[in-house]
């Protein structure tokens, strides 16, 4: 890895070198009953767009890799013929701007399943092909809980990441098409007093830690407490609304819709993310559902969540973020699930 | 103004970048409806015939391996191919309409186009069956994903000890492929059918699939289990008992092999539907062997 | 005017179609005449022989009835009943052919007499002792929920209905869709809403807008309606906000009983 250092005010510069692109970053969306900036990820048209200081983002920025509706396919209807018509959605390269450790160890965990899988998705493949990222450090919240996910710092699966020490940020870089934009900016190597710095500002930002997740032997006690009463507890709080799992940055399940047009010569097929809490979810053909149950739907995201890929990747789906969380107007958070699975707390 | 360059991951700027393999995921074999035969009231058997000669040929599965039927606007679906291997893509898939797909199906006429993704999924090994015994069970429209094993099996009939097929329907006028039962028998097989219901033609045994197993069991010689495979196609309500009884007669789990094919959605390992867990029923499935189906909750 | 459709290869049935309602607004049937970019396209589909806002000719040869509005005079019962006898297929439009809609909350009262004498003065109607929706009168073949009803919905169940497909509503409540327009929570902006209960499927028409839902397309699947309380309770709503809301278009008369015993 290269580290370089350079001024705050380099950075504008290299927004505007790149602005021939879509720039996604951090942006104001409105303000909160409380007066707090709500801050979403959107396209940004200017560097004072961007809010590179933001706590968190109530969405992830998976609308731009995974979105929540997608024309898989359209095709064209001649009597009994058909053709078939495929576009995977993207047209132009993306750089995002500012993404936190957590979104970004979201992609990395989200590229095991959709990209170096069986099956790859070039629907996912192609956004993920053409997506540069500059990484951004970020403030702990008091619902984030990524340090327990090991997921509180990316060490690939960035392009450029940032960490600001005063005035100044630490740079790494990680590609070649990254090191390619140092030639827009005004940059240094760091010195030894730059090193301490920033082992001092990564070692400060870990004590701000506060909501954690014991994962300790967690797949085995997700299987043992299996038939436990505690997720009934949780089942009759939840509203089986899906808002965790269109919030989270790794949830990619989904349902197709088959459309038809109206004067019947055309015919599309549309993909819409799904959650696992939906009662439509685990419905099959005859009308059959696997999951009735809330409690039972609740369960199974968060097996899928922390036991099943966990088998199958060693490593947990969850990155941490807290999104769903702080989504759930039920109050169903991770940590607190966890714990009560695991017999801790109320 | 650095723009930076646009990757299309199959076209021609893609070339040399390209990681994955995206191309199994859209692929699509364009397929004709050649024939429709009524098996009963409620099922049809579908020939299905990939329109490009060159692409028919190299079309290759292996028993139990299913493929997804597309038709535009109406729906995609997984069905298990029901034809044997050694036709390659001229493939035969048994279908009860059930669904919006499958209803419509039913009406699409004999030459329409259809789309064909595949095969995806695992198989029953066949092969590591060669020398022992193999019984066949099938209840219901089990039938249909037992057939594409069964005809592996008696086309290589002399590579096996005694083969059994057992098979249990509802009633009379419900079971399938009555037509091949002569045929079968010519193979040197003990074809043994039951109903639970009688009609007033019916003159074969009247009862459960496991009454077939269990007779079969109790005139097996001692050494009958250490050389005896089983594949289970059926209800989830049939294979439990089916299972139980086989481990009871002593075949080992691993020798016990079972289709789960109703939950899969995409085929494709990326819709979640059929995940239990993490296993995706689509990419470690649909075939399983009993030891791989303990191990997964709500799987029966 | 009544050529057959075909859709790959398979010859469908375009069907005689007719738009009635009792008391309503009329909103829900000029969302359909409304879109004048599909019109075309959906008279292709259908043969449309009742239409009183949209046409003059009238008849009683029809395969699928629309029913707008709720029943609420003694005349509409018989109405209703006739459609249902000519109709193969009677489809409640909206929100008051659904759950009774905005007028059954003169339900609510108990006086039904003073209701009459507020609302009429020295003009009496003969009105019935409660507002109904259809389903209290005849058997219903389907629901098409919503105040109003969106049009793209009903061209979708049309074309669905005409190729044969099941006719899937959603079941999820409408936050799943608000979310997916990464909408801001309107509880974070001090905003009622009840989303997390109602059936979706309108793409979180009113939220879009950063308007609270009001729960027009009835209860989802999963109404944890409950738990909507306590929600409500903790960001500082009164249970009469709540109830405003639950009572506004009759889908949650069952669970307001529920919850009215607790």
């Amino acid at each position: 890895m290269i580290f370089k250092i350079c001024r705050k005010e380099e950075l504008p510069k290299l927004f505007d070198s790149l602005s021939a692109n879509h720039i996604v970053g951090p942006v104001r969306k409105g303000t909160d009953k409380e007066g707090k900036p709500i801050i979403a990820f959107d396209i940004a048209n200017d560097f004072n767009e961007l809010e590179l200081a933001y706590p968190s983002t109530k969405f992830s920025p998976k609308k731009f890799f995974l979105p929540y509706r997608e024309t898989l396919s359209s095709f064209d209807m001649e009597e009994s013929d058909w053709q078939e018509h495929i576009d995977f959605n993207i047209y132009k390269p993306h750089v995002f701007f500012g993404m936190h450790a957590c979104d970004i160890n979201a992609l990395n965990k989200l590229d095991k399943v959709l990209l170096e899988s069986v099956y790859p998705s070039p629907y996912y493949g192609s956004k993920r092909s053409n997506m540069c990222i500059i990484g951004m450090d970020c403030e702990p919240q008091p619902f984030c809980f990524c340090r327990s996910m090991g997921t509180d710092t990316a060490l690939h699966g960035f392009d450029m990441f940032l960490t600001a020490l005063g005035e100044r940020y630490f740079v790494e870089i990680l590609s070649a098409t990254a090191f390619n934009w140092l030639k827009n900016l005004n940059t240094r190597d760091p010195t030894e007093d730059d090193h301490i710095e920033y082992m001092a500002a990564v070692a400060k930002r870990n004590e701000k830690f506060t909501a954690r997740v014991d994962t300790t032997d967690l797949t085995k006690i997700l299987d043992m407490e299996f038939q436990a009463d505690v997720w009934k507890k949780w089942g009759e709080k939840c509203l089986s609304c899906g808002a965790c799992a269109n919030v989270c940055p790794t949830c990619y399940c989904y349902g197709v819709e088959e459309h038809v047009d109206l004067d019947l010569q055309g015919a599309s097929k549309i993909k819409h993310l799904h959650s696992c809490n939906l009662i439509d979810f685990a419905e099959v053909a005859g009308g059959h559902n696997f999951r009735p149950q809330s409690h039972v739907r609740l369960k199974y995201r968060y097996y899928h969540k922390h036991r099943g890929f966990v088998e199958a990747f060693e490593e947990s789906l969850c990155v941490g973020c807290g999104r769903c969380g702080e989504a759930c107007l039920a109050d169903i958070n991770v940590p607190e699930v966890i714990a009560s699975v695991r017999g801790e707390g109320g | 103004m650095e723009d930076l360059r646009f990757v299309d991951v199959f076209g021609e700027t893609g070339k040399g970048r390209r990681k994955h393999d995206y191309g199994s995921f859209v692929y699509r074999y364009e397929a004709e409806i050649t024939n429709v035969y009524s098996l009963t009231d409620k099922e049809k058997l579908y020939q299905i015939q990939i329109s490009d000669q060159e692409k028919r040929k190299r079309f290759t599965f292996r028993p139990g391996q299913f493929v997804m039927l597309e038709l535009p606007g109406i729906g995609e679906a997984p069905f298990s191919i029901a034809s044997s291997p050694s036709r390659h893509g001229d493939i035969e898939l048994c279908i009860r309409a059930v669904g919006t797909l499958t209803n419509y199906l039913s009406r699409v006429q004999r030459g329409a186009k259809v789309g064909i993704k595949g095969p995806f999924g695992t198989s029953f090994p066949v092969d590591e069956m060669f020398g022992q015994n193999v019984l066949l069970l099938a209840g219901g429209l089990g039938i249909a994903p037992l057939r594409s094993p069964t005809m592996s099996v008696l086309e290589n009939r002399s590579r096996f000890q005694e083969v059994d097929i057992m098979y249990g329907a509802k009633r009379p006028s419900e079971l399938l492929f009555t037509y091949l039962y002569d045929m079968w028998r010519k193979f040197d097989i003990n074809l043994n059918i039951t109903v639970e219901e009688s009609d007033n033609q019916w003159d074969g045994p009247v009862g459960l699939i496991t009454e077939l197993l269990e007779a079969r069991i109790s005139k097996a010689d001692s050494s009958f289990a250490d050389h005896t495979y089983a594949i289970v196609c059926g209800p989830p309500v049939m294979f439990k008992f089916v299972c139980k009884m086989l481990i009871e007669a002593d075949i080992p789990m691993q020798k016990i092999f079972v289709s789960l094919e109703r939950r899969m959605h995409c085929g494709r390992g990326k819709c979640c539907r059929c995940n239990i867990g993490s296993t995706y029923t689509c990419l470690k499935g649909p075939v399983f062997d009993y030891w791989s189906v303990m191990n997964l909750k709500e799987a029966i | 005017m009544s050529e057959d459709l075909v859709y790959l290869g398979v010859p469908l049935k375009r069907p005689k179609v007719a738009f009635f309602e009792l008391t309503s607004c009329e909103g829900c049937q000029l969302q359909i005449v409304n879109n004048e970019a599909t019109l075309l396209d959906f008279l292709s589909l259908v043969e449309v022989v009742n239409f009183r806002e949209a046409m003059s000719e009238r008849s009683d040869d029809y395969d699928i009835a629309f029913v707008e509005g709720s029943v609420t005079r003694a005349d509409e019962v018989k109405r209703l009943q006739t459609i249902r006898k000519n109709a193969k297929m009677v489809i409640a439009l909206g929100s008051c052919a659904c759950f009774g809609g905005v007028n059954q909350l003169r339900n609510r009262f108990q006086d039904q007499a003073w209701v009459k004498r507020e609302v009429y003065g020295d003009f009496p109607i003969d009105t019935e002792d409660e507002v109904r929706p259809l389903s209290a009168v005849v058997d219903i073949d389907l629901e098409i929920y919503g105040c109003p009803i969106r049009k793209e919905e009903v061209e979708k169940i049309v074309t669905n209905l005409i190729l044969g497909k099941a006719i899937d509503h959603p079941k999820y409540p409408v936050c799943m869709e608000c979310k997916a327009n990464e909408n801001i929570c309107l509880f974070d902006l001090g905003e009622p809403c009840l989303g997390p209960v109602t059936r979706g499927g309108c793409d979180a028409w009113c939220p879009n807008s950063r308007m609270g839902c009001w729960g027009c397309r009835g209860p989802a699947e999963v109404a944890n309606v409950a738990q909507i309380r306590k929600i409500m309770r903790q960001y500082g709503f009164s249970e009469e906000i709540l109830l405003d809301r639950l009572e506004c278009f009759g889908g949650f008369t069952a669970h307001i009983k529920e919850f009215r015993h607790c």
